[in-house]
């Protein structure tokens, strides 16, 4: 086998991927049909699609972890700098491509930093001398030098992909192949890693695919957008502007979408060009009438009461002197950065960490001598791993765990499976749904309760447009009916859709509190594309248009994932 | 979070560090040198077991106090022998029923010493060896297994991270762990977000290259796989022997231990590989390291000669009759030696 080490300038592409058709062992249908694509050498390419359409599998194709990990059926070819992939295994490979996962933690295999970015170099043999000097240089391309004794488990997770990625580059693979490597990561944390991803792209030539359901922060960097549809083909592919200018799906840039309503020419990929856009559109005197005000707080005797409590761990204080009253079909969006006391508060609702002073009421019961199983009667909280939950056989029998501790619930499993568009799968085994399905039956799991407090902790984290839309419409029907909602969320968009309160955490203290169009506005980090541009309580595409006297309905967080 | 760490010392000045603080306890009940060695070790604990590292094996140590404490009740009130007697429970009581001593109860204390002594040598290792330091130390044809040992040891702290975020998510959802025909809504989730995680690391090992170069001809021939096993054996049973005071039997049977071990692991299999993993990290053996290991290389020389010399050093019983322990100071000046890693931290 020929050294791949550094590009040769040469023209033919780096993949090849010919007439692709591959099936799981267990699948029924092809993940991947009848698939045709290259890759040109130095190129950033972004494969976006709906959950299930193979863009994890087609990632694997490029390091032969499918099919020589996965087994199955593969047609056609896939050649990696002229290695057919058949013929080579996938240790082989990690010399051509490098590969780093979407869960930051489950990928690491050494303890430390350093060990981990040596241990590739250590299974090929390379010489101590030239493994020390490759260390250094990935730890400063990717600004990881002052981690480089650190233990890895106490990282945060931005740092921790750009470890996996260094990682990965240590071997100085051709291709740097990259599995929603944001898609567990707050905002920060991704931006990190993509900036370093932008970076090596640019500056060392590197070919980087990409596999990414966000796009507002990718599409910018991006030398070219595939598309996959559903049943594991090719939607679109192109330049990222040609590209999203002819999807039809819902994960569409929100100004982007916007610019398409609006015929903005060029079609805005960051928000830079929106603003020029938007600044060409007022100079013409189209200027949205005003958004109009948040709605009333609901009224009511409050559900949950916090009253000047302090928490945290040891001596540190995570919150202070907090007090928060939420009322029944209030919904709350808790917004902060990593570290504000978000997921604390959630903890301590739920009786599973107890104030250091201060008293928390639920339905005005001091819960500081209940158990957390007495508080959960109440108050219901989905993990943010809904496989945390899942041991039954059948989802029917689930459902009747969490009601033989709820002594008071009225529902009945299959009527919550139906609100949830679950009934059909009453009988199999949860573990055994898709990754939306599952999400949706944890949520049924603990519905079933009948809470009148629901407590999620960054739900949308690693979810598609689709599965998005779905929980959105679950929680706007909650809160309807009623139930108190809290949400620690980074994810401004989702907030713009569903809360009617936001709550701002900053080092342990309530900052802001009050309406999404009153706290978002004007804030610089926490805010939504459309905010940063319209300002003024403007939060989606919708309220734009709809303060242009248009249809608000566009294809935001909406619209079904369909392809022209 | 825990910044820069201090240099780990060397695995293997641990190593002799930790056989040197072991011995005393294995080998008799004496209160002197238990005593001498259980401060020395609880001294070497509090200078190493800061930072998370520390923390995460601190409850390890209030395991070993509950051990300790059931087993001096136990032995109060089950071992109904000795001179001074100190309380009686009526006869008809099964088992406890009898004369309580003084003698059961001071032997209960010197038990629950020794295996609190025994718990805080393998917290202080467990905090503060470097796991692929230590790993590293395996010779090359073993080192899948050196691997495998990396992977495990990174794995512990997720599984219990995994095991408390399950237990809250049921019982948010009303659950009340009571017993062990309850612990399935706690087993499953953990046992299959395990297997979850482990396809993910094979996975992420086989895309590092793992094993890429390593030559097929490696495996380990059938009489090393049994010259290491009897290796074992020999060394366990050797320490029972040594336990017991059968010193010339457990002598014999150590070095066996020793001589079949080191066969076992250093002589050649089928063929020389084709390519040799390197390191990357080469051990680091400074003065800290001599000061370490010379110190215990010490303490063992002077434990082994009292061994002969004056077996009753080690060796205490309180029955029949309450006795003063003897006392032998060289030991117990050396024993004190056991404190020089406190010292030296890097």
């Amino acid at each position: 086998m020929s050294a791949p080490g550094r590009l040769t300038p040469r023209e033919e592409p780096i993949v090849t991927v010919s007439e692709l058709t591959y099936r799981y062992p267990e699948g029924d249908t092809p993940a991947l049909r009848e698939l045709t694509w290259v890759v040109d050498p130095g190129e950033f390419v972004t494969v976006t699609g709906p959950s299930g359409s193979g863009k994890s599998t087609l990632l694997r194709c490029l390091n032969g972890l499918t099919p020589h990990f996965s087994g199955g059926t593969f047609d056609g070819t896939v050649t990696i700098a002229g290695h057919d992939t058949r013929h080579y295994s996938p240790r082989v490979l990690a010399r051509l491509t490098g590969f780093v996962f979407q869960d930051p933690e489950a990928q690491f295999v050494a303890g430390r930093v350093d060990d981990e970015l040596a241990f590739g170099m250590e299974q090929l043999g390379v010489p101590v001398v030239t493994m020390r000097k490759r260390v250094e240089e990935v730890l400063d391309l990717l600004g990881i030098a002052a981690l480089r004794d650190r233990e890895i488990a106490t990282l945060s997770g931005g740092e921790q992909q750009r470890v996996a990625v260094a990682a990965a580059l240590a071997l100085q693979p051709s291709i740097l192949a990259l599995d929603e490597p944001t898609s567990q990561l707050d905002p920060w944390g991704a931006e990190e890693v993509l900036a370093a991803l932008n970076r090596l792209s640019e500056d060392l030539g590197l070919t980087v695919v990409l596999a990414e359901h966000r796009l507002e922060r990718v599409v910018a960097h991006a030398d070219r957008l595939t598309v996959l549809a559903p049943d594991g083909t090719v939607a679109l592919d192109g330049r990222p502007r040609d590209t999203l200018r002819l999807a039809e799906m819902g994960n569409l840039p929100p100004l982007f979408a916007l610019g398409r309503r609006l015929d903005w020419d060029p079609l805005p990929l960051s928000i830079k060009e929106g603003r020029s856009a938007q600044r060409r559109d007022a100079a013409l005197g189209r200027v949205p009438a005003p958004a109009p005000p948040d709605p009333a707080p609901p009224g009511g005797t409050p559900v949950v009461a916090l009253q000047r409590v302090r928490a945290g761990w040891d001596r540190n204080n995570v919150l202070r002197d907090v007090d928060l009253d939420v009322r029944p079909g209030e919904l709350v969006a808790l917004m902060g950065r990593n570290g504000s006391g978000k997921t604390t508060l959630l903890r301590l609702v739920a009786g599973l960490h107890r104030p250091s002073s201060g008293r928390v009421l639920i339905g005005g019961q001091d819960t500081a001598r209940l158990h957390p199983a007495d508080i959960a009667q109440t108050v219901g909280y989905l993990p943010q791993n809904p496989s945390a939950l899942f041991f039954a056989e059948t989802l029917q029998a689930e459902l009747g765990f969490t009601l033989k501790h709820h002594r008071h619930s009225e529902l009945d499993p299959e009527a919550t499976l139906a609100t949830l568009g679950l009934e059909h799968a009453i009988d199999r085994n949860p573990r055994d749904l898709s990754g939306g399905e599952r999400e949706r039956a944890a949520l049924a799991a603990v519905l079933v309760g009948g809470p009148r407090v629901l407590l999620l902790d960054e739900p949308t984290r690693g979810m598609d447009a689709a599965r998005k839309r779905a929980l959105i419409k679950t929680l706007l029907q909650l809160r309807d009916d009623g139930v108190a909602i809290l949400l620690a969320t980074h994810d401004v968009e989702l907030v713009a859709e569903v809360a009617n309160r936001v709550t701002l955490l900053g080092d342990g203290r309530i900052v802001a509190d009050g309406g999404p169009r009153t706290v978002l506005s004007g804030s610089l980090t926490f805010t939504t594309a459309v905010n940063k541009l319209y300002g003024d309580g403007f939060l989606t595409p919708g309220d734009i248009l709809a303060g242009l006297g248009m249809n608000r309905s566009v294809e935001p967080l909406a619209g079904t994932i369909e392809f022209v | 979070m825990s910044t820069r760490r201090a240099r780990p010392l060397d695995p293997r000045a641990w190593i002799i560090w930790a056989v040197a603080a072991n011995l005393p306890l294995l080998v008799g009940r004496n209160p002197w040198p238990l005593a001498a060695t259980l401060l020395a070790v609880l001294g070497v604990w509090a200078a190493w077991s800061t930072g998370a590292a520390g923390a995460r094996w601190r409850p390890l140590l209030g395991l070993a106090l509950v051990l300790g404490v059931v087993s001096v009740l136990f032995n109060l009130l089950t071992a109904h022998i000795g001179d001074r007697v100190i309380g009686v429970l009526p006869e008809s009581w099964p088992l406890i029923g009898g004369v309580l001593t003084l003698n059961a109860l001071i032997y209960g204390l010197l038990s629950a010493m020794a295996i609190f002594s025994l718990v805080a040598v393998s917290a202080t290792l467990g905090a503060t060896l470097d796991w692929s330091a230590t790993m590293r130390l395996l010779p090359e044809r073993m080192a899948a297994l050196a691997v495998a040992g990396s992977v495990a040891w990174s794995y512990l702290p997720r599984t219990t991270a995994a095991l408390m975020e399950i237990r809250e998510a049921q019982m948010a959802r009303g659950y009340r762990p009571r017993g062990i025909r309850d612990a399935a809504p706690l087993a499953i989730p953990l046992l299959a977000g395990g297997l979850e995680r482990a396809m993910i690391t094979a996975e992420a090992l086989e895309a590092r290259a793992f094993g890429a170069p390593l030559a097929p001809e490696l495996t380990p021939r059938p009489w090393q796989v049994a010259l290491l096993l009897g290796g074992l054996v020999a060394a366990l049973t050797g320490a029972f022997c040594l336990a017991l005071g059968q010193l010339t039997v457990a002598g014999a049977l150590l070095a066996m231990a020793v001589v079949s071990l080191v066969a076992g692991l250093f002589t050649g299999s089928r063929g020389e590989p084709r390519l040799r993993r390197t390191r990357y990290r080469d051990p680091v053996w400074e003065r800290p390291e001599w000061i370490v290991s010379g110190a215990a290389i010490a303490v063992l020389a002077v434990q082994i000669a009292t061994l002969f010399l004056d077996p009753a050093a080690f060796r205490y019983e309180p029955y029949p009759a309450l006795t003063a322990p003897a006392i032998n100071l060289p030991l117990l000046a050396a024993l004190g030696l056991l404190l020089v890693p406190a010292a030296v931290r890097p």
